[in-house]
């Protein structure tokens, strides 16, 4: 009995003797891509296995026998050159098996580069509160094999140097730093990567967490008719309230598409107006609305922030235009709805109204009206009762031929 | 000194009435909580299909956790579900009667326990953090150990003067020591693929259970009411 306790003890770490019968080497190396490996496996004696009978695989794939070394009757080797990065980050399942298909051992190989130093690296805070950042791995051998990354970050004149620890925001290659950030004091940040075949540090980058701040995008953004313009919508929105006991002069962003586009199309200069006035719009279609924020100047700064992310899409539609009155202005039915045509309404619209009907209808009157177009916007893009900036897409056709 | 010990028999009598109810109470206490579990008593129809939807639920991540698994560990792992190794739970459930095979239901749950704990160690290292198999791991670990005291509350309900046996040792003996890559890719391929098999048999377990032990109860209860 106690013979048999002594027997248990010194049994190799293996499985059972019903399954690893033998022992391959070496066991879960790390190895450079492009390098070579001989392993070697070694089946016990008592199994009656020789070796001529063994053959190996690589991830399931079988190794030609021209890679193959007997070394004895129990013993037989296999030599791998250039090997490639490894298929998965647990490892290469480099196997021995008998004839009939068996495993006998086991080993795992790890097959990437040492890491590059990290690079990209970006760091932004949401309101001030918190810093997540950002970074690429340097090389791409480093990501065949378990590769760790971890930021660190010290105040730049004092303190001391302290670790993120939060990377599990579901995206690679990110951390988040929850609190405890101080303001007016540059950080210094970096991340460190190490791996089974070596380390690389980034390049430190300095910033003051006052000038990396976004915050959420507008809520309550509202996009409706300008009573019947059919080529106009207001959009209206609210300042984000995260920010709003620091004093900052937000800028913000639209951007509207057509329901069936990809397009979207950006207004710029919003400025810190809290809404906006769409202008040139197709007639009796649904556009999709976006808002995004700056928060330029915090706690007095002059330096642009981050933007937010898009608000949630709003729709809204412009109304349909009035049929025209019958007469000869009228355009044809059959005509297809284009940026002439919308022109061509607005100028029979004026006609009626200025021109004392279509009578003296000619080039000269058309040229008249284009003069009057211009004025009109001039006066329309100053300020308004209402402080609403108005934002036109100019026409882009003139009539040629038209009727003497 | 008389009237001192005539004062101090009051404050006897309520000690020791203070001390009867206490230990009255920690009888109690300890009469409805056992493996560190309390249960309130519930119909035992209603329990048992409770137990049966959750035990389904496991079983059926069961199957998508072992296939996810072996996608993770490369190809070739099919393998490695084949070999026998020493220690891990096996799938069957054990006993003659209802009390005796709940019971078996109960002890192979806890069983695994150390188990999965073990194989989501290792795979966390193995795995990148994002890895869908860690979190898969983890919630076979939670579900299970709910389903254990599922268990054991029904089995106090339905025999209640049979008592349950000290959980098993969670230590060295029950999970194997230290192992290769390789070893630890085909361990927990070998307890996953049995704590599928034994999910599945708990299945038709709990179904075959309810059938006989739910219906004999009410059974009995109309019988004493005829006295």
């Amino acid at each position: 009995m106690i013979s048999m306790l002594c027997l248990m003890l010194f049994v190799p770490r293996v499985f059972s003797s019903s399954t690893q019968v033998a022992v391959i080497f070496p066991q879960d190396p790390a190895l450079w891509m492009g390098s070579s490996l001989t392993a070697t496996c070694t089946v016990s004696p008592e199994r009656g296995l020789h070796a001529n009978t063994m053959y190996w695989t690589l991830n399931g794939k079988r190794l030609p026998s021209s890679t193959y070394g007997l070394l004895s009757t129990n013993g037989l080797s296999v030599t791998l050159h250039r090997l490639n990065g490894s298929q998965q980050q647990s490892g290469d399942n480099l196997v021995c098996h008998s004839r009939d298909g068996h495993v006998l051992a086991g080993s795992c190989l790890y097959v990437g580069m040492p890491p590059e130093k990290p690079v990209n690296l970006t760091c932004w805070s949401r309101n001030t509160k918190d810093l997540s950042c950002k970074w690429t791995p340097g090389g791409r051998g480093e990501t065949f094999i378990k590769t760790k990354y971890t930021l660190k970050y010290k105040l730049r004149w004092y303190g001391r140097e302290r670790e993120c620890e939060d990377y599990s925001t579901g995206k690679r290659y990110t951390c988040y730093i929850p609190k405890d950030l101080a303001l007016f004091t540059p950080y210094e940040i970096w991340v460190e990567a190490s791996n089974q075949l070596g380390t690389a540090t980034s390049d430190v980058i300095t910033l003051d967490i006052l000038d990396v701040v976004t915050t959420d995008p507008p809520d309550n953004v509202h996009v409706s008719r300008v009573g019947e313009l059919e080529d106009q919508l207001t959009v209206r929105w609210g300042s984000p309230p995260a920010l709003k006991d620091f004093l900052f002069q937000a800028k913000y962003q639209i951007r509207y598409r057509l329901e069936d586009s990809t397009e979207w199309k950006l207004v710029d200069d919003v400025g810190n107006q809290t809404s906006c006035r769409l202008a040139g719009l197709r007639e009796g279609t649904v556009y999709f609305v976006q808002v995004r924020c700056n928060p330029v100047g915090i706690y007095g700064s002059r330096k642009a922030g981050i933007w937010s992310d898009w608000s949630h899409p709003t729709a809204a539609s412009t109304p349909h235009s009035e049929p025209l009155q019958s007469g000869s202005c009228d355009p044809k039915s059959g005509e297809q709805n284009s940026t002439l045509r919308r022109e061509l309404k607005q100028f029979f619209g004026w006609v009626r109204k200025h021109a004392c009907g279509c009578s003296g209808m000619s080039i000269k009157l058309y040229d008249q009206w284009r003069v009057w177009l211009q004025k009109s916007h001039k006066t329309r893009n100053h300020v308004g009762k209402n402080n609403i900036p108005f934002i036109s897409v100019p026409a882009q056709h003139r009539l040629h031929g038209y009727a003497q | 000194m008389s009237g001192h010990v005539k004062n101090m028999c009051p404050q006897l009598t309520i000690s020791q009435a203070a001390r009867t109810l206490l230990s009255l109470l920690l009888v109690a206490a300890i009469d409805s909580v056992s493996a560190g579990v309390v249960c309130r008593k519930q119909p035992c129809g209603s329990s048992l299909q409770r137990s049966l939807k959750l035990t389904k639920l496991i079983h059926k991540e069961s199957v998508d956790l072992l296939k996810t698994y072996k996608l993770s560990q490369g190809d070739m792992s099919e393998l490695f579900c084949q070999m026998s190794i020493n220690n891990v739970p096996d799938p069957n459930i054990s006993g003659l009667d209802p009390s005796e095979r709940m019971l078996s239901i109960y002890s192979h749950c806890k069983a695994f326990l150390p188990h999965l704990k073990r194989v989501t160690e290792q795979q966390t290292d193995l795995q990148p953090p994002s890895s869908s198999l860690l979190s898969k791991l983890s919630t076979a670990h939670n579900r299970t150990n709910g389903l254990a005291n599922q268990i054991n509350c029904i089995y106090q309900t339905l025999f209640p003067n049979l008592p349950i046996p000290p959980e098993p040792v969670d230590g060295p003996t029950s999970v194997p020591p230290s192992q290769n890559v390789f070893q630890q890719k085909v361990y927990g391929c070998v307890v996953l693929k049995r704590f599928k098999e034994f999910l599945s048999r708990v299945t038709r377990e709990l179904r075959t259970l309810k059938s006989q032990v739910c219906t004999r109860r009410t059974t009995f209860a109309d019988t004493n009411a005829l006295f």
